[in-house]
């Protein structure tokens, strides 16, 4: 596995053997282990000289869940320092290319790595929270409750980690109404200000749903129409057919 | 203001297909946000300042000209789309013009633009387009292809009879889902081009990158062997890392 990354990581593998290849010691080769520490210098925030001239330096996809869930964690491990060295060297040459008003080369590369990184992320929190499920019945992960919030919103909250418990704690402020209610008069019309706010979102979204199936009616008259139902759920199509703007005096261009 | 997901249109899936490129890249090259608010303070709300329609045509969606046909400020009409159950033209497909001057006439698709219904015939439904015209010089004429609407400018042609078929999906019997020419009941295939990307031709064509992409072989190689043991205990015991100190009690609320 070293071996694949060691391609990845390719500055301090390949330009190390071109220029002193004894600073990477016989047992090093041996095992094949890789230490970044071996080139130890800014330049390893850059790409390799080849490539500053490239204008497309075109590389494969990003790690699957799929394939990283195969992978032992030391591999895991390995590979995270990759990417981070990896992506640490993208940026870097994202913002020398802007400062020297070049053109960086396929900027699709970070989000590559960021995906891959993303990925090891979730198989990593997976299988914590599979040990930790097994051996205490909970997720091991950072407790959230669902609580309303100071302005009387839903609100996931994340709790934190305290050494005193909570009646001890004369600092902490609850973040959140005890019990979901308050009678604030603020918040009653803040609540009632963003209901309405809401609810005109609701509408307008009709409204414009309505308007968009009779234009949909008038242009493609032998359009399937229950497709058209199960795009559009909340229009009544028959009510829309009827109307003064479904039937149109011309062909429209689009 | 909230992010209204119904106003922004999506890529289609053929797009991001043949693109080859990560869906959010795709997404922040095409976008434009001209305001954000920042993330992780509570007295910010998620709100953004973005442009809520983009005009999808021929170019696609992360080149230069895209951004320049959706620049800041210029507004067209919206475009109205026949709903598609199931979108059944790809790459490389026999199919024939029902519209215009090449009425009748077949052609290969060389080009879908899931956005807008689109595909583009190889050679026909084509217009002549002057380029580079200047006061010296009169421009060189070129043809160039219109698009067509998949719903009702082309059709598929039936591999038996070569007439244009209307085509249904269905499932084989080893359960692979296949387009079946309602004319004659035959199988369209669908061609080897559909998987072409950017890229490559083929996924079996891609030549790896020896700096930076893993071997395929090296990827599927599986490496894990359950334990019980957490990630971080893992690596720990791995690296010869002991920790015999006992974290003090906490309390989380």
């Amino acid at each position: 596995m070293n071996k694949i990354f060691n391609k990845i990581l390719r500055c301090s593998v390949v330009l190390n053997k071109s220029q002193n290849v004894y600073r990477m010691g016989p047992v090093a080769i041996k095992n094949n282990f890789h230490t970044t520490s071996a080139k130890c210098d800014l330049m390893e925030f850059f790409d390799t000289k080849k490539n500053w001239s490239e204008s497309n330096i075109r590389v494969g996809r990003a790690w699957k869940l799929d394939e990283l869930r195969i992978k032992s964690n030391s591999d895991l491990h390995k590979l995270w320092y990759v990417l981070l060295k990896e992506r640490n060297m993208l940026f870097t040459m994202e913002q020398e290319c802007n400062a020297k008003v070049r053109l960086f080369p396929n900027p699709e590369r970070i989000d590559k790595v960021q995906e891959s990184m993303e990925n090891i992320e979730k198989v990593v929190r997976e299988r914590n929270i599979a040990y930790y499920k097994l051996e205490t019945g909970e997720t091991g992960e950072r407790p959230v409750e669902d609580v309303v919030n100071l302005i009387g919103l839903q609100e996931k909250y994340e709790k934190k980690e305290y050494a005193i418990p909570r009646f001890l704690n004369s600092r902490w402020v609850k973040p959140y109404l005890e019990n979901g209610y308050t009678n604030s008069y603020a918040i009653k019309k803040f609540l009632r200000l963003y209901k309405e706010k809401q609810y005109n979102e609701k509408r307008k979204a009709r409204n414009r749903d309505y308007n968009h199936v009779q234009q949909l009616l008038k242009r493609f008259p032998d359009m399937d129409m229950e497709l058209l139902k199960a795009e559009y759920p909340n229009v009544d199509i028959e009510k829309a057919k009827r109307t003064k703007k479904a039937r149109g005096n011309y062909m429209p261009k689009y | 203001m909230r992010i209204f997901g119904y106003l922004s249109k999506k890529v289609g899936d053929l797009t991001v297909k043949y693109s080859n490129l990560p869906e959010s890249y795709i997404k922040r090259s095409y976008e434009q946000v001209y305001w954000k608010n920042p993330t992780g303070y509570p007295q910010y709300a998620k709100a953004q300042i973005a442009r809520k329609r983009y005009r999808f045509t021929t170019n696609r969606p992360w080149t230069g000209q895209f951004q320049q046909q959706n620049e800041r400020n210029t507004h067209r009409k919206k475009v109205f789309l026949e709903p598609i159950a199931e979108w059944s033209f790809f790459k490389g497909d026999r199919v024939e013009i029902m519209v215009g001057r090449d009425k009748g006439k077949q052609g290969i698709v060389s080009q879908v633009i899931q956005e807008r219904n689109w595909v583009i015939v190889e050679g026909l439904n084509t217009h002549l387009r002057v380029m580079g015209k200047t006061k010296t010089f009169p421009g060189v004429t070129i043809q160039s292809e219109a698009p067509l609407l998949v719903t009702n400018q082309v059709k598929l042609v039936d591999p038996e009879s070569l007439k244009p078929t209307e085509i249904e999906w269905r499932y084989t019997e080893e359960g692979q889902k296949v387009r079946v020419s309602k004319a004659s009941s035959r199988i369209i295939p669908i061609p080897k081009s559909a998987e072409e990307t950017m890229d490559f031709k083929s996924k079996a064509l891609y030549i790896e990158n020896t700096e930076k992409d893993t071997a395929a072989d090296e990827v599927t190689k599986i490496t894990f062997a359950p334990k019980l043991r957490t990630f971080e205990m893992d690596i720990m015991e791995e690296q010869g890392i002991k920790e015999d100190r006992v974290p003090a009690k906490s309390y989380w609320y």
